[in-house]
């Protein structure tokens, strides 16, 4: 899914990814189309005003600017939770501030116009949060609702959700709550109800005013399918940050660094202790990962016409495991895609040519050199066993490194099975943001898998 | 009977522009209408230089007292009297001059031939060339097989190969009198066929030995193929001066190389190192043995400490910074 702000960050790769932008506003306003004016029903939503009402001097709108114009870069939404000035919101609010403190600087704007600094105290990358310290102390806040996933709210029940849509000023919206989402590995909970860019970091509240989880992305391909970290996330982070004095630019890299080398390290784990699903290719097998977090689709260019020389089947699965760290990197995601090939009437030099036509060598695109050192390539035959079940692989690995993250690299690995000219198995493995000995690791298992069929 | 003496004012080449039949005791050369020979040439004087015997009846040429004096064929050093074999040469003003007797031996006449052998020649390493090409392309065809991805690729060979050639041939018409088409035709057509030799041969060698020493200098071959090629037409047009014609086709080429591997390497810097293989072969043509995946995680081990070594540099470093950096560790 994909945080709610002012710059839509780059969309997945691919058309398999169903992607859900993060909620954060542009600066360019829309232009509006004028409403009829209804005539005021007395107590359509006495919840929702009440609530408002309660809510309005604990909002806020937070702003990072560029210092050197004042201008506004982006905008989203945020709120008070202490009597010290203490406020939530999303990390991708706050994360160009976060990551280059000197060019920019963060402000917030109240329900009543007063404006004021910010300071960053500590953010949870994985969860997407942040906490931040007002110029002043306020004597109103929002209450946590911490309630953890044994004891969720019931389904259907009623959020208002709370935001500065579009720079078009505090709104709230009512939705309903519809548990966790289902098969995800970031936790996060399904609300449905509209949630716009600029309300990520808003606060969405229980009827009595609690706050039950942080405004953070909308799924783009649906209606009202909208996102919410859990309070209890926020809640942890809270604790973390209290009586601490905001890093400095140095501390906050190492941090988000530190951060994902963390959530790599646990992400890895939790692929190891998974089984591997085994599925079979034509007379090999391979394998893919049993984890609920991983959507898998499946594709063939047996139906094309005129008929194909080699048949494809393909079946790719990714890993619902982005990470936002800025508007041009994403990362952490896991790929594994298998390509069964096999020649219809094409002769072996025309066959290992069609293979080498359709699945191209690792090429992650050496252009961003922000973030990332140049791709390096080795390449060899290989085998895991010299003798069944195991087929003799043509095996390359590229990688780069992050110049930000001491350790993290992007890897792919690209395996043809090199026993038969009429037909192959391609398998692609790519991970991101992953140290090194997670990478091999996982690599040897899946190539430990990649047999011949019993 | 007199003796007749033949003075050849010669062109820049050394070819014989025009000649003289004299007969006398003397020849004299000049400007003015006076002379047995005239030049029309700015720089000779009006009576320029003699052609007499000496005591011992040998041809010499002497200087009449002109102001830009009288050399030898490429000397520097005004001479006042030179002696004239039949073969030396030599210079007033800008004009070359050589002096033949009546009996100087000539070359026993070439019979007449036709140059059947250089055709078939060219024929031969034509048709190679073009099922070299015709296989290779068959080899790589993975869609519906289509008469056009045949014949445009070799049509376009063929209309490139006939250009250099017709360059070749205008360039030998022009320095050495003949086009000696068929000549440089077979020399194109060598170059052509070492070049697709090469091609091939170093995508089996990458895939079959798994290195990639061969395929990741193909620019550098092509240009040496080329320079190659281009001595032996400079050779074509003409024997003299092999040496410097070799050294500026070496030259030319080592600066295209080195300008081509300087773009190589800025290219990988900025964009990073793709895959070295790029077309994969049968297996049964694997040479090179199977690794165990152990040794290719040491292989990979090691990339990964060049990759760390590659985060602590500052990015897209210029070229020549990375060509001269003192390696730090």
């Amino acid at each position: 899914m994909t945080p709610v702000r002012t710059r839509l960050p780059v969309l997945l790769r691919g058309p398999l990814v169903a992607a859900a932008v993060l909620i954060a506003c542009p600066p360019e306003p829309a232009p509006a189309q004028p409403v009829p004016s209804v005539p005021p029903l007395a107590a359509v939503s006495s919840a929702a005003e009440r609530i408002y009402d309660s809510a309005r001097p604990r909002l806020l709108q937070i702003r990072t600017l560029l210092a050197a114009a004042g201008r506004q870069s982006s905008i989203g939404s945020g709120f008070l939770v202490s009597r010290d000035g203490l406020a939530l919101t999303n990390y991708h609010v706050v994360s160009q501030f976060a990551l280059e403190p000197a060019n920019y600087r963060l402000e917030y704007t109240m329900a009543d116009s007063t404006r004021g600094a910010l300071e960053l105290l500590a953010i949870d990358l994985a969860n997407d949060l942040a906490v931040v310290r007002l110029d002043r102390g306020s004597d109103m806040f929002f209450e946590l609702d911490e309630r953890g996933p044994d004891t969720p709210l019931a389904k259907g029940e009623r959020l208002y959700s709370m935001g500065n849509p579009l720079n078009l000023g505090f709104t709230i919206v009512e939705g309903t709550f519809n548990g966790l989402v289902d098969n995800s590995y970031i936790e996060r909970v399904l609300f449905s109800g509209a949630i716009n860019p600029g309300m990520s970091g808003g606060p969405a509240v229980t009827a009595q005013g609690r706050v039950a989880g942080i405004n953070v992305a909308k799924r783009t391909d649906g209606e009202l399918v909208s996102f919410l970290v859990p309070a209890r996330f926020a809640a942890a982070l809270l604790d973390r940050a209290r009586d601490v004095a905001a890093p400095s630019a140095t501390e906050l890299r190492a941090e988000i660094g530190r951060q994902l080398t963390i959530w790599q390290a646990s992400l890895y784990k939790a692929v190891a202790e998974i089984e591997l699903r085994i599925s079979a290719f034509g007379p090999y097998e391979a394998a893919e990962s049993a984890a609920p977090w991983f959507t898998c689709w499946a594709r063939t260019n047996a139906g094309q016409a005129p008929e194909p020389r080699a048949v494809i089947n393909t079946t790719t699965c990714h890993s619902d495991t982005r990470l936002f760290i800025s508007g041009d990197l994403s990362t952490g995601m896991i790929q594994l895609h298998h390509s069964h090939y096999r020649s219809v009437d094409l002769n072996a030099f025309q066959f290992a040519a069609f293979i080498s036509q359709n699945d191209r060598p690792p090429w992650m695109g050496g252009w961003r050199s922000k973030w990332y050192t140049r791709q390096r390539c080795h390449e060899d035959f290989v085998a895991v066993s010299h003798a069944d079940p195991h087929p003799p692989l043509r095996l390359v690995w590229c990688a780069r490194a992050y110049r930000e993250f001491e350790g993290l690299f992007d890897v792919s690995v690209v395996a043809v099975t090199q026993d038969r000219s009429d037909e192959a198995l391609v398998s692609r493995l790519a991970m991101q943001a992953v140290t090194h000995e997670n990478a091999i690791a996982l690599t040897n298992r899946f190539l430990d898998a990649l047999r011949w069929k019993k | 009977m007199e003796e007749v003496i033949w003075v050849e004012v010669l062109s820049r080449h050394r070819d014989v522009a025009t000649r003289h039949r004299c007969t006398g005791a003397e020849i004299r050369i000049g400007r003015g209408y006076d002379n047995d020979v005239v030049i029309d040439d700015a720089h000779v004087a009006r009576a320029h230089v003699r052609i007499a015997r000496d005591e011992d009846g040998a041809l010499f040429a002497e200087d009449l007292g002109s102001a830009n004096g009288m050399f030898t064929d490429r000397g520097r050093k005004r001479l006042r009297r030179i002696r004239l074999d039949g073969e030396s040469v030599f210079r007033i003003g800008n004009t070359m001059l050589r002096v033949r007797e009546a009996g100087h031996p000539v070359a026993p006449e070439r019979p007449f031939k036709r140059n059947l052998h250089r055709w078939t020649l060219a024929g031969v390493l034509g048709a190679t060339a073009l099922a070299i090409e015709i296989a290779w392309l068959w080899l790589s065809e993975t869609g519906e097989p289509k008469l056009t991805h045949y014949v445009s690729p070799l049509f376009i060979s063929s209309l490139l190969v006939l250009a250099w050639t017709a360059g070749w041939s205008i360039l030998s018409r022009i320095f050495a009198g003949e086009a000696r088409f068929e000549r440089h035709l077979v020399i194109a057509l060598a170059g052509l066929l070492a070049y697709s030799l090469y091609d091939e041969i170093a995508a089996f060698a990458a895939y079959s030995l798994s290195s990639y020493t061969i395929a990741s200098h193909q620019g550098v071959a092509s240009w040496i193929l080329l320079a190659g090629a281009s001595f032996f037409h400079l050779r074509a047009i003409g024997p003299s001066r092999l040496k410097l014609k070799a050294a500026a086709v070496a030259a030319l080429a080592a600066a295209v190389i080195i300008l081509q591997a300087l773009n190589q390497s800025e290219i990988q810097e900025t964009f990073g190192q793709e895959a070295a293989l790029r077309r994969l072969m049968p297996p049964m043509l694997r040479l090179a043995p199977v690794k165990d995946t152990a040794a290719f995680a040491q292989d990979v081990e090691a990339l990964r400490r060049t990759l760390d070594r590659d985060r602590r540099e500052p990015p897209s470093q210029p070229v020549l910074g990375s060509l001269f950096a003192v390696d730090q560790d």
